[in-house]
């Protein structure tokens, strides 16, 4: 019943680990070790399709004589990034009390533009304006990053053209539109001179020439002249590229995403491990040894805890604890830089 | 085949009324082994149990299928050499991974933080 020594080959024991190569406002670049394949995979796609972000949802046309048709300008709204900063605190307007939507599900933002001179006047992302409350004073800016801060354009407006809209921008993530996702592209490779033959490369004719090598090869020793082809191996090394769009630093997005994760996790041991048994045969038969009552460790969602008294038993970053490295993950990340 | 798509979006990630996160059952033709089925999960739970789970010395058998593209659960079938229920199993295997982010959170904050007063001095 001892199933804490799982296959210790020394650096899963360690757990994960991380490098950090680069890092900026809008991308991070490490190398993440200790890690199975799996593992990797699943953080990768937690990053692309299940962190919460803020985007337009909902658009109310009040007047738009533009040449772009209704759907045409709303499509474009809800593609537009907007800041996503301590979305937490923002409310599902599913899971909110409100009839529609309110200042703690949703913020609303309004564009007017009107072209009066002779010259096509561009509307740009910049002149949507928050109207109404909102949860904290950042979160549905538009993001601008642009030298001249004006954003994406939106529409071209000619002589006596108008465009009044009012824009209800909601939380949701990925999985339900591409437009919640926090980030541009996830850059993920691992094993960059293929000794583990997960790739068939195709060829001309060499395809050591046709295929040159990625930045990543230089960090890992090429397959020596002659050397076996090691049936075993298994990759323990993965190349991440996090990119975000702008609405969510990319350390959010990281820890975003480990956070999402472990409350998949939880909502399977809450499942599984709380309450009486539901189904199956087991009754009383084996329980883990070390195994908690039912139904206490974790907490079905919200502050989400870890029970696990790791290390230096520090808080965990969610919900309110102080992270042992000084500032917490969220809120001061954009500026430094 | 219209009918079989999902209505809405978000049912790919929204359990249905009534609808369990998980539920399981024995399979009575093979010992100590049990198929759970994970509603509106996907590869992302998938394999990373499934994968968790071969490292257990107490493992005979993991593996999971997702029956239909179109529908968002997955089957994991789990067989165990008799000193652990399959249930347990996977509740471990759950737990160590919990324990492996929380490992890999603190890590990347460390990293984080160095980085950034590397990037400081820099400039």
């Amino acid at each position: 019943m001892d199933y804490d020594t799982y296959a210790v080959d020394g650096a899963e024991e360690l757990g994960p680990r991380v490098t950090i190569r680069e890092a900026n406002n809008v991308a991070v670049d490490f190398i993440l070790r200790g890690a199975d394949l799996a593992f990797a995979n699943s953080l990768r796609r937690v990053i692309l399709s299940e962190i919460p972000t803020i985007a337009i949802d909902l658009v109310e046309v009040e007047s738009n004589t533009s040449v772009l048709a209704d759907e045409f300008v709303c499509h474009r709204l809800g593609l537009i990034p907007l800041n996503s900063k301590d979305v937490d605190d923002v409310l599902y307007t599913r899971d909110c009390e409100c009839d529609q939507y309110c200042e703690s599900c949703s913020v609303t933002l309004t564009l007017h533009a009107r072209c009066t001179g002779d010259d096509v006047m561009k509307v740009y992302a910049r002149d949507l304006v928050v109207t109404g409350g909102r949860v904290n004073d950042q979160v549905g800016n538009p993001v601008i990053t642009d030298a001249k801060g004006e954003g994406c354009v939106i529409v071209k407006l000619r002589k006596g053209q108008e465009i009044r809209v009012k824009c209800i921008a909601k939380k949701g993530i990925a999985k339900e539109h591409a437009k919640w996702m926090p980030t541009a592209a996830v850059g993920f490779e691992y094993d960059p001179h293929n000794k583990l033959r997960h790739l068939d490369l195709w060829f001309e004719e060499d395809a050591k020439k046709e295929w040159p090598p990625t930045k990543n090869a230089d960090w890992e020793d090429p397959l020596q002249e002659g050397e076996p082809f090691n049936y075993d191996a298994q990759p323990d090394v993965f190349y991440f590229n996090v990119e975000t769009v702008g609405g969510l630093p990319p350390d959010v997005i990281m820890q975003q995403g480990i956070k999402v994760l472990q409350q998949k996790l939880a909502a399977v041991i809450q499942e599984l491990a709380g309450g009486d048994e539901r189904n199956g045969d087991y009754g009383d038969g084996a329980r883990s040894p070390d195994g908690p009552p039912p139904g206490t460790a974790y907490g079905a969602d919200g502050g989400y805890t870890t029970p696990f008294g790791v290390g230096t038993g520090n808080a965990s970053a969610w919900g309110g604890g102080t992270t042992p490295y000084g500032a917490t993950p969220y809120g001061n990340s954009g500026a430094g830089w | 085949m219209k009918a079989d798509l999902p209505a809405d979006r978000f049912e790919l990630f929204l359990l249905g009324d009534g609808e369990k996160k998980v539920t399981w059952a024995l399979d009575t033709r093979v010992p100590n082994t049990a198929i759970f089925t994970f509603n509106k999960e996907d590869h992302t739970l998938g394999n990373l149990l499934s994968s968790r789970l071969h490292k257990y010395p107490t493992i005979k058998f993991s593996a999971y299928i997702i029956p239909h593209p179109l529908k968002p659960s997955f089957d994991l079938r789990v067989t165990t050499d008799g000193s652990i229920t399959p249930r347990d199993a996977i509740v471990q295997a759950c737990r160590d991974v919990v324990q492996d982010l929380e490992v890999l959170s603190r890590e990347f904050t460390k990293e984080w933080e160095l980085k950034k007063i590397t990037n400081i001095g820099r400039d």
